[in-house]
């Protein structure tokens, strides 16, 4: 019939203007969004007679997926105009796949994105991922600040960080034009800000990564020469009794510093004359002039993996190292007893007064300390119950907190004051015990390894961001890629031959990228996303631009100290 | 005589982004081929091949759009676009924060029918219904439809509430093509008297280019409420996948120990679908029995022709 002909015609010709054909329209490519692969339900057939063991799906649920899946073929397969938004598809729960047998499966595994971790696993791996090696310099920083000064400042740090913190997560929330579930921190940033949002949060996330990688360097040489030390040391029998001041107890505390007049030396002094092993020793192995280039041996090769991803099983060595650290810390306060006296501003031969002036040095610790904020969204993406989020990050905070609250004040009261001044409290307080000290050689160990196992991830992480960022690929070649390591490991091994101070390293990068990442980027992010709302009042701009004002003044200070 | 040369339109209108490619797209299975979330506006007139009902063409238009030449051009071109129009449909997005000027650019449309085609039907959609939450739907289609209702007097719309994901666009436009159908109250006798003698459990009666149950008798309840959607998407992708092959679909006929179900072509603007639960019957008696219904109906329509230029030919 001539009528069909027409009707049938019509449906040969593409409907609207006569554009490229995209060609047999069953080549699927793939799309990018994992929403069009969701899955759906393959019909029960040839069902004879209805057996109740069979999970049957509801009229509605089957009405949907007939719907979904005769959508699907309308249009292209990277087109999302039909593609099933969250809210009516059914959670992945109340999928069942059915087999043409008749009987229904419960999906096991769901894409990736959906959140299957509990509020206990996000809290604990928060924790995990925020204790760092920064826990080291905390007493030397409670030192630098007063006790009673220190605490407070803890306190308020974890306060004020958990406030930004909670604004980068909410940050994405403000976005409504978008599609922003797949965005990171930075992406955030260059929405507002555009490429030099873009460029500028990546800058800052480098300084972070490199200086922790300096940091390591320079705690990988110390905990080395100590391990070297002690295992010669043990080997051939000798009492390491040098002339540097120590606790003469069976549990002994050293200042290292106080023989040079509070730089700390690392060239160690022995006049053994009648010992030339000993001195062969000393010669070859020294903290700051040989030490550090062995190292270049262990880990440039280890750099150079184009993935890094067999580091990541053993993160379990940092949570390891954390408990044992705690344990040490606890073990040593019990022998040692405290040793505390209060006096509120003027020093004593042997104590710090309560409120010092030199309380930046501690905020510059402490925001190095507390920063998560450029990996927290990645995190808290997992977390099952999406709506427990910002009370989960807050019991990490408060857990993080505490952790350190109980080091560094452990450390520091149980410092034995009497025979020491509380300033010998040095930047790495395992420097205080000496190398003969079983329980610290065992924290050193532990540490050691750890962090050889994370200074490649490290390096993963700043060299995917800095040339895939440069060169667009992340591995452009095995030059670009040498090169890159050979900066970072030679910025490691000067700064630990001529500025080991590890708290010193820490507080300069602490405060330069939580200017941006920690201070500045939420509240302004927020101030411009209230403004664009119509939303902002006058306390918030207020509150929000103090905030920038300490960050500001947090980074300028650690100059003048 | 003028009418009988020209085709009748149906306008399908509504705010740039409201939905009506997508919803066009769904119920006439046309491939979109390109993204519907683009910047430019719709300027759809001869384009448009999609015909229903006989002799309706479907026309899409967008209106009341940011773009200025949109504008004009829809201003001067307005006599044009609303002459010989049978019927509107505007497309209101639910979700729009523009509502004074969505009912402005709503009432120069009415305007522009008043002028040019007063016997025009009105039907109002307020579309993207998902994007409410579900406890408020009601009430908001309630007070939207009191809105349109108080707007468009003196001229009557109908108004119904839709989403593509769920089964109320469906409905919607079943309703307005049941509406459509001058002689559907003897159409539907007719059916159940069909029905009644073959003793089928079933009879559909589908609008042939969307698919769109159009009347049906059912001698017992059925389980599934959501069945008319879901045989019209099935169908309608069946088709796609013809279309490939140059092929095009006629009838079916899918049996089992337990019921045997014929879809096939009825009068020019329809298509049937017969359900039998009694397997002994043969298919060829009920396949005869569908032949013979069919130029019973035909008949229909041609004596009730004349008076009504939907279903003419």
């Amino acid at each position: 019939m001539a009528n069909m002909d027409s009707d049938s015609r019509h449906l040969l010709i593409p409907e609207g203007d006569h554009e490229i054909n995209p060609g047999p329209m069953n080549i699927q490519f793939d799309s990018s969004d994992i929403r069009s692969k969701r899955p759906f339900y393959i019909e029960p057939t040839n069902i004879v007679s209805v057996n109740d063991v069979i999970q049957r799906v509801s009229d509605h649920a089957s009405a949907m997926n007939k719907r979904i899946h005769y959508y699907s073929r309308l249009t292209a397969p990277a087109d999302r105009a039909l593609i099933a938004p969250d809210h009516v598809v059914p959670a992945p729960e109340e999928c069942y796949v059915y087999s043409p047998l008749g009987s229904a499966y419960k999906l096991q595994c769901y894409t990736e994105g959906y959140g299957k971790n509990t509020s206990l696993v996000t809290i604990f791996m928060i924790w995990n991922t925020m204790l760092g090696t920064s826990i080291l310099s905390i007493p030397w920083g409670i030192k630098q600040a007063g006790f009673t000064t220190g605490m407070c400042v803890i306190m308020l740090m974890g306060l004020l960080t958990l406030y930004c913190c909670y604004r980068v997560v909410k940050s994405r929330s403000m976005i409504s034009s978008v599609d922003t579930t797949t965005w990171e921190y930075p992406d955030v940033c260059r929405y507002y800000f555009g490429s030099f949002g873009q460029w500028s949060s990546l800058l800052f996330s480098l300084v972070s990564l490199i200086g922790a990688m300096i940091v390591y360097w320079v705690l990988m040489s110390n905990f080395l020469f100590n391990t070297g030390k002690f295992i010669f040391n043990f080997i051939h029998h000798i009492n390491d009794t040098d002339s540097i001041p120590s606790t003469n107890d069976s549990n002994p505390v050293i200042c290292p510093s106080a023989r040079s007049g509070g730089h700390p030396d690392n060239s160690s002094v022995i006049f053994y004359a009648s010992n030339s092993e000993l001195q062969q020793f000393e010669k070859w192995w020294n903290k700051s002039k040989t030490v550090p280039f062995y190292l270049i041996g262990l880990l440039l090769p280890l750099l150079n993996f184009k993935s890094p991803s067999f580091f990541s099983k053993f993160n379990i060595l940092g949570t390891v190292s954390v408990l044992y650290l705690i344990f040490l810390v606890t073990w040593k306060a019990i022998r040692l007893g405290f040793h505390l006296e209060f006096h509120w501003f003027m020093p004593t031969e042997f104590f710090v007064p309560e409120i010092r002036f030199q309380f930046p040095q501690l905020t510059g610790v402490l925001t190095l300390a507390f920063f998560i904020h450029n990996c927290i969204i990645t995190l808290l993406k997992n977390n099952k119950n999406q709506e427990n989020n910002v009370r989960d990050l807050s019991i990490a905070y408060m857990l993080v907190t505490l952790t350190y609250l109980y080091i560094g004040v452990l450390v520091f009261a149980s410092f034995p004051s009497p025979p020491l001044s509380k300033d010998c409290i040095e930047q790495n307080f395992l420097d205080n015990f000496p190398s003969s000290d079983i329980l610290s050689f065992i924290a050193r160990i532990f540490l050691l390894f750890q962090m050889m196992t994370v200074y490649p991830l490290l390096g993963y992480l700043a060299r995917v961001q800095l040339l895939g960022h440069v060169f667009g690929d992340v591995y452009p070649s095995i030059f670009h890629v040498l090169i890159f390591n050979l900066f970072i490991v030679g910025a490691g091994v000067i700064m630990a031959c001529f500025y080991p101070n590890i708290g010193g390293i820490i507080r300069y990068s602490g405060a330069a990228c939580g200017l941006a990442f920690v201070f500045i980027y939420p509240s302004l992010i927020y101030i411009i996303s209230l403004h664009q709302e119509d939303r902002l009042t006058w306390p918030k701009l207020i509150f929000h631009v103090f905030i920038i004002i300490l960050g500001l003044a947090n980074l300028i200070v650690q100059f003048f100290m | 005589m003028p009418n009988t040369a020209m085709k009748k339109k149906v306008l399908l209108m509504g705010k740039s982004g409201s939905g009506k490619t997508s919803m066009r797209s769904i119920i006439f299975a046309n491939y979109i081929a390109r993204d519907t979330r683009r910047l430019g506006a719709t300027i759809d007139v001869e384009h448009s091949h999609v015909r229903f009902l006989g002799n309706l063409v479907l026309n899409l238009w967008d209106c009341g759009g940011q773009d200025t030449f949109m504008e004009n051009y829809f201003t001067s071109q307005r006599d044009n676009i609303f002459r010989n129009v049978e019927v509107l449909i505007y497309v209101f997005d639910v979700e729009s924060r523009e509502l004074e000027k969505d009912m402005h650019y709503y009432q120069s449309c009415l305007e522009a029918i008043l002028q040019n085609a007063p016997d025009a039907k009105i039907f109002c959609l307020v579309h993207k219904m998902d994007l409410v939450q579900e406890d408020q739907r009601d009430l908001i289609f309630k007070e939207r439809e009191e809105d349109l209702r108080r707007l468009s007097r003196p001229l009557e719309c109908a108004c119904f509430r839709t989403s593509i994901w769920d089964e109320t666009l469906y409905k919607a436009w079943s309703s307005i093509v049941y509406q459509l159908i001058p002689n559907v109250q003897q159409l539907e006798m007719n059916l159940r008297n069909f029905a009644q003698i073959i003793e089928a459990d079933e009879v559909l009666l589908f609008e042939r280019a969307t698919f769109l149950v159009i009347s049906h008798y059912q001698c017992k309840e059925q389980r599934d409420v959501h069945r008319f959607e879901k045989i019209s998407n099935i169908i309608k992708q069946f088709k796609l996948s013809c279309s490939k092959l140059a092929a095009s679909f006629q009838s079916m006929e899918v049996r089992n120990s337990n019921f045997a179900a014929f879809i096939d072509i009825f009068t020019s603007n329809t298509y049937v679908m017969v359900v039998m639960s009694d397997p002994s019957i043969p298919s060829a008696a009920t396949l005869i029995n569908i032949r013979n219904a069919r130029k019973h109906f035909e008949k229909l329509e041609r004596v009730d022709g004349p008076k009504h230029s939907l279903l003419m030919r």
